[in-house]
């Protein structure tokens, strides 16, 4: 027997165990230091720093000190950082490469920090270029253009107004009507030629013929007065009809110039109609920013871990089917209280530090083999006492045991008293408010569905804005002291469709809808009284000069009278006048026999 | 390398036990078919210290059936990949999952499993024939060999004198 043993071997044997002992216990430290900076900022995307390593035997494990993860986004900032770490390893399987984290206690945990040196790697990560500045400025270009009011002098001016096309139509009828009457009425004789021509008839009707010689004389006269008489009708007719045809247009030009300022009017409203449809979308606007910030955030971080959650091929026959797989084998899982997956963070307890106080996130069976743990890792924020909130709870569950995976938040927030809260919108903010949120976030597949109910109470708004915007959206906000906000989210994570609803939406709509009818009826007043004057300015000056056409028909009419009396006045030949005035003689002589015949009879009796 | 064989072709020609040589073929065929960083491979690499079997023949047979594994790895994983999916063992590996020290033995890993099983299975008539054929190496080849122009030549090489200066 003693020929099979060789004890020197057992001592070479022992010296070799020391040997690797004592090499992990000094390269342990660099080793795991090395590791973590260089998976930690292929994870992170930006540099990742461990100041210090040190290995610890009771427990066995690790403390880091002084851990910064920058920003990807920020090489100048850290994402996260904080000052030390321990962790306590279980031992046996280590002996198989296993990493299994039993406690973490990390502390002083703060986001954001400043960095004296750049984070980003070498190999530039990839920026997202989001359209949302554009899209928000363009949705804000919207609301500003409805809700704000040109001046009744800015639309007057910006408009082809039918009042003064009316108006210039009337001038212009008037101008070309008043010269066709007044060429009518120059041939048409005025009171003077009337009276010669009244005492130039009397001249020839009114006095004794005193010879045959003497009634043709005046015979030729009165019929050459005659013919003027009637060349004047003529021309009083002509003025007559001219004036008529200028009643005529003028009256039509007329009525369309009345009535254009209320045809202007009913324009304009149809145009400049004022309504509260752009509120729709104001608390998009209102807490769009905010609110995308902190999503933002949450996808961030999210997509970075993201693709560690995906269960491994561990127990996956598909990847089984891969020729590395196959040549190198693989672990096969059973059913245990205490599984072993490559990598397992059992129980973790992390003291963050935030500008409002400080949150305790607790993270169990953080692991990228699910299947293989059989439990989803399960992460709980807790802000208890915060400056201003009273309670906060993010119950984060990543379950990955099965595909698709299954991700959810639960997010409750009690009295979040808000102050100063940029909105985002026509520098106005939320002076304070004391809000209430619940939510819920699920991601399956990829696809994210998203719910947040959040109730705002004793809110306040101000804005230093002078805009028209900023005046009219404070002016709503002020009449509003409660409201809710529903935000949902759908579609890729990476890209969800965010919306949101609330009855803030109501209530600003209607809130814009007075201050819009109000401002409507400012606006139609004072383009009413607008319109109304330059009516005024068309019609007013013609008044006087249409009042004398009227008045020159009358007098057309006496004329036209006149002149047909006039012509209407006959000659007595000279026979007729000598035969009249005989039997005037002979008349008056019987008149007087008879009253002498009368009178004698009388006295008889 | 060069001594290294040398090394081996001085312990086959010496006195040593033919079963010293054939244990050390048989241990580094598991070693070989097997990851070598294995809880078994630390216990093989104990007793290959411990008994008195011939180091230099263990060393160049795992690199010899390394060479081998390179082959056979795929076919020792799906082994032991239907040994630790078979429902009838199921109840077996399960309460071998619940002990830390057959996980640290990497029991439940098909290739460990499946080079495992191939070295075991393969280790009894590996060692029985290695015997046989040293011996038969000893008793026949060597004296023939020795005989021929080309060991003549071959003992006036550098390899030789290698050989030699291990010999004396």
């Amino acid at each position: 027997m003693k020929q099979w043993i060789r004890w020197s071997g057992l001592a070479a044997f022992i010296v070799i165990a020391v040997l690797l002992t004592v090499f992990f216990a000094f390269a342990a430290g660099p080793l795991v230091k090395w590791s973590l900076e260089s998976a930690g900022s292929e994870i992170a995307g930006a540099r990742v720093d461990v100041g210090d390593v040190s290995l610890t035997f009771s427990p066995f494990g690790f403390t880091l000190q002084q851990v910064t993860v920058a920003d990807a986004r920020k090489p100048m900032q850290n994402a996260l950082e904080f000052s030390s770490a321990t962790a306590a390893v279980d031992i046996a399987p280590l002996f198989l490469g296993k990493a299994i984290i039993r406690d973490l206690s990390v502390d002083g945990l703060q986001f954001g920090t400043a960095r004296q040196t750049s984070g980003a790697l070498e190999k530039k990560a990839k920026t997202d270029s989001t359209d949302s500045a554009a899209e928000e400025s363009s949705l804000q270009d919207k609301v500003l253009s409805v809700a704000e009011l040109p001046s009744a002098d800015e639309i007057l001016a910006r408009e082809n107004l039918q009042t003064e096309a009316a108006g210039a139509a009337f001038q212009q009828s008037y101008k070309t009507n008043r010269a066709a009457v007044d060429a009518a009425l120059e041939g048409v004789p005025d009171n003077d030629a009337l009276a010669a021509y009244q005492a130039e008839l009397q001249a020839l009707t009114g006095e004794k013929l005193t010879s045959v010689d003497d009634f043709k004389e005046r015979k030729a006269k009165l019929d050459a007065l005659k013919k003027r008489f009637a060349a004047d009708k003529a021309a009083v007719a002509a003025a007559k009809q001219a004036i008529a045809d200028a009643r005529t247009d003028i009256a039509a030009r007329l009525t369309d110039l009345r009535s254009a300022p209320a045809e202007d009017m009913a324009s304009i409203r149809s145009k400049y109609q004022l309504n509260a449809g752009g509120a729709a979308n104001v608390t998009a606007l209102l807490f769009g920013d905010q609110a995308g910030e902190w999503a933002r955030q949450a996808l961030y971080w999210y997509e970075k871990i993201q693709p560690y959650l995906s269960s491994s091929a561990d127990g996956d026959s598909a990847a089984l089917a891969s020729e590395e797989r196959l040549r190198d084998g693989r672990f096969v899982h059973f059913p245990s209280a205490d599984p072993w997956p490559e990598f397992l963070l059992r129980n973790a307890r992390i003291s963050a530090t935030l500008p409002g106080g400080k949150l305790l996130i607790t993270a169990q069976d953080i692991t990228h083999q699910q299947a293989v743990l059989g439990r989803p890792a399960h992460i709980l924020v807790n802000g208890s006492g915060l400056q201003q909130v009273e309670e906060l709870t993010a119950d984060i569950v990543l379950d990955h045991r099965s595909s698709p995976g299954n991700d959810s938040l639960t997010l409750t927030v009690k009295d979040w008293q808000v102050q100063d809260m940029n909105l985002g919108l026509a520098d106005t903010r939320m002076t304070s408010s004391l809000v209430q949120v619940q939510g819920l976030a699920v991601v399956s597949g990829g696809k994210l569905n998203a719910k947040a109910d959040a109730q705002f109470g004793a809110a306040a708004f101000a804005s230093k804005s002078k805009t028209t915007l900023a005046q009219e959206l404070v002016a709503a906000l002020a009449s509003i002291d409660r409201f809710d906000v529903n935000a949902s989210a759908g579609g890729d994570f990476r890209s969800p469709d965010v919306r949101f609803g609330s009855d803030l939406d109501r209530q600003l709509s209607a809130a814009f809808s007075r201050r819009l009818n109000q401002k409507q009826a400012e606006l139609e007043a004072r383009l009413q009284k607008q319109l109304q004057e330059k009516l005024q300015a068309y019609t007013g000056d013609y008044a006087d000069e249409l009042q004398q056409l009227n008045e020159l028909d009358g007098s057309l009419s006496d004329k036209a009278d006149a002149l047909q009396e006039m012509a209407s006045a006959k000659l007595e030949d000279y026979e007729t006048q000598q035969k009249r005035e005989a039997e005037e003689k002979a008349k008056a002589k019987e008149d007087a026999l008879k009253q002498k015949a009368k009178d004698k009879l009388k006295s008889l009796f | 390398m060069l001594s290294m064989l040398a090394k081996l072709l001085k312990a086959l020609n010496s006195e040593s036990a033919p079963g010293q040589i054939a244990l050390a073929f048989s241990l580094a065929l598991i070693v070989a078919l097997t990851p070598m960083f294995s809880l078994h491979n630390a216990l093989i690499l104990l007793l290959v210290l411990i008994l008195r079997i011939n180091l230099s023949a263990f060393l160049v047979a795992v690199a010899a059936f390394s060479l081998l594994a390179w082959f056979t790895d795929p076919y020792a994983a799906r082994l032991g990949e239907s040994l630790l999916t078979n429902p009838g063992l199921q109840d077996t590996w399960t309460s071998l999952y619940q002990s830390d020290f057959w996980r640290i033995a990497a029991f439940n890993h098909s290739l460990v499993l499946g080079g495992l099983v191939i070295g075991l299975l393969a280790f009894v008539p590996l060692f029985m024939l290695s015997r046989v054929l040293i011996r038969l190496y000893r008793e026949r080849v060597l004296n023939w060999v020795s005989r021929l122009k080309v060991t003549q030549v071959l003992k006036a090489s550098k390899f030789y004198n290698l050989y030699k200066s291990f010999a004396e």
